[in-house]
């Protein structure tokens, strides 16, 4: 039997709050996630504290929806494998953090280190995310590794740093050092980039459908009939819609690079 | 082949469809897509790779085109080619699908290669003719299908890392039994105009069409199959079991592979419709099929059922 939850947020914490290990699940009640206790500041509380919980109607897999500012709730679908986590509001740091299947709908904007290491799964952030979204935690040596995180606004710095597979799609900006050190996978950005853009990238796809990147010195064209990749590429990327519902249609300049760090990376100029 | 004991019912207004059946094997399958920078191309890549692959006997696969597709059904939106290709093994049909891939359509200008069935067992299609790249092989991975991209004189080759494998049909068949060498080719070729158009089967012998009938085994030990002398007119008055009479002095059989039975079969069906519906009076008298007795294949094609006949 799969559950659904509806969590409508009582009031502002007055402290971080982390919700690691709050993920749906077939086997819960409102009694057991009112009584389950997370962490706020140095302290633990009830989540029924925090939230007025309530059954919704069960759907195909077990959710939760959230409704309320939780801009100071950390760790929100951390690990998630399965199921789905609906958010009315914006959320704090670490959002799907490591997360390795299942959905996660933001309809406002996430903290630092949102989609940080995921693996699998879809990521969808309607408005903004902080610095170093899709990369990887202090120590580990790769970021995102897997599954779809689309950012609906902009990105902060340092995204898909040691971005190694998946696909991330940012319909507006990012901010500087973007695709820094990103091993492998698909970028694809809709607005402008900051500066030091694949700073020691080493192989993966940018895509930039808006506005065209300053070329670092370590960029070198690549003239040659690439049609073929890139429609595969395009086709996939136009799912997505916005200003990439088009790229099939255009005939973008290809640059491989960092040459500093094997030059097998690859930026898709289609602005 | 050997061939069943029929009923003949010499009606000289109708073609006569034996009471008979054509045997099949299980053999392993799959289907690739070939694109190229255009339908020749794409055509001279397929017919290159599916060379030398009528008969597992000697030549490891078989292997045929199934259907040209238009650019909206490809993956690149180029024209392209779907190829099917059967073998009695995984191991040899792995073997056969990299050989040919790596000879026929690496080396074929503007080409490109994915694999064309979404469920099964996944064998190397781009996995290994990566390393054709010496190192500057990339591979990319979209929408959850991985392709590798290797440099080469005209751009990239791109092909897809795997392909999927299924439990295919191979050996359907129907024997078409003529007064001359010009009829029984009419017939062969309605019929396989007509197989044309069922998905999901080829028919690998040349033209779609085979004159050197088989049968299991020889009286030379080193020959695993020999001529199928009881359908040879040459032989009509010779061999110690024909199934000839007088006026029959040609014979050509359709040889058909499928990913199911269900599609062989619609395949023979199609094609009794086809040279049936010519009449008698084109000259093929009668329709009949090869088996072994029933004892080796599992998939049994009933002819006059595969008509609605006696079902």
């Amino acid at each position: 039997m799969t559950t659904a939850f509806r969590f409508i947020l009582r009031s502002a914490p007055r402290f971080r709050v982390d919700l690691q290990g709050l993920l749906p699940a077939a086997d819960l009640s409102v009694t057991a996630l009112g009584n389950r206790r997370v962490l706020h500041g140095h302290d633990a509380i009830a989540l029924g504290d925090l939230f007025r919980i309530d059954e919704q109607p069960a759907g195909a897999e077990p959710a939760f929806s959230f409704q309320g500012d939780l801009s100071r709730f950390d760790r929100l679908g951390a690990g998630l494998a399965a199921g789905r986590i609906a958010v009315e509001g914006d959320a704090g740091d670490y959002l799907g953090l490591q997360m390795t299947g299942g959905a996660i709908e933001l309809d406002g904007s996430a903290g630092l280190l949102a989609g940080c290491e995921m693996a699998g799964g879809r990521l969808h952030v309607a408005g903004n995310v902080g610095d170093y979204a899709a990369g990887a935690l202090p120590g580990s040596m790769d970021g995102m590794r897997g599954g779809d995180f689309i950012i609906g606004g902009n990105a902060g710095e340092r995204l898909a740093d040691r971005m190694r597979r998946g696909t991330l799609v940012v319909h507006g900006d990012a901010g500087a050092f973007c695709a820094s050190r990103m091993v492998a996978g698909t970028l694809a950005i809709g607005g402008r980039v900051g500066a030091h853009c694949g700073w020691g990238q080493r192989r993966g796809s940018l895509v930039f459908a808006g506005a065209a990147p300053a070329l670092p010195d370590t960029f070198v064209p690549t003239d040659y009939d690439f049609r073929v990749i890139w429609q595969l590429l395009a086709r996939s990327l136009a799912k997505r819609g916005g200003v990439f519902a088009s790229l099939a249609a255009r005939s973008p300049t290809r640059h491989a690079g960092d040459v500093a760090a094997g030059g097998k990376g690859e930026w898709w100029i289609a602005a | 082949m050997s061939s069943a004991p029929t009923t003949k019912n010499m009606a000289a207004t109708e073609i006569v469809i034996d009471d008979t059946f054509a045997e099949a094997f299980p053999m392993r399958a799959t289907r690739v897509v070939i694109t190229a920078h255009n339908l020749n191309w794409a055509r001279i890549a397929a017919a290159s790779m599916t060379g030398f692959a009528t008969s597992v006997i000697a030549c490891g696969c078989e292997a045929g085109i199934e259907r040209e597709l238009v650019p909206d059904e490809t993956p690149d939106g180029r024209p392209g080619v779907a190829v099917l290709m059967f073998a009695m093994s995984s191991k040899e049909l792995a073997k056969q699908l990299e050989r040919r891939v790596g000879q026929c359509v690496l080396t074929c200008p503007t080409t490109a290669i994915y694999g064309g069935l979404d469920a099964g067992d996944a064998i190397p299609l781009g996995k290994n003719l990566r390393y054709f790249a010496d190192g500057w092989q990339i591979g990319k991975m979209i929408d959850g299908r991985r392709y590798w991209r290797l440099p080469v004189m005209d751009g990239e080759f791109v092909a897809e890392e795997n392909t999927r494998m299924t439990k295919g049909v191979g050996g359907g068949n129907l024997l078409f039994l003529a007064r001359d060498t010009e009829a029984a080719l009419g017939a062969a070729e309605a019929a396989v105009t007509a197989m044309r158009g069922v998905p999901n089967v080829i028919m690998p012998f040349p033209g779609g069409v085979v004159r050197s009938g088989s049968k299991v085994g020889s009286k030379y030990p080193a020959a695993m199959a020999s001529t199928n002398d009881a359908f040879c007119p040459a032989l009509t008055n010779l061999a110690k079991k024909t199934e000839l009479d007088a006026g029959t002095r040609c014979v050509m059989e359709v040889v058909i592979d499928g990913l199911t039975d269900t599609d062989v079969a619609n395949a023979m069906r199609a094609g009794l419709q086809a040279v049936i519906a010519r009449g008698v009076d084109a000259g093929c008298t009668r329709i009949s099929a090869g088996n072994y007795g029933g004892k080796l294949g599992p998939f049994h094609f009933h002819l006059r059922r595969l008509l609605g006949e006696g079902a």
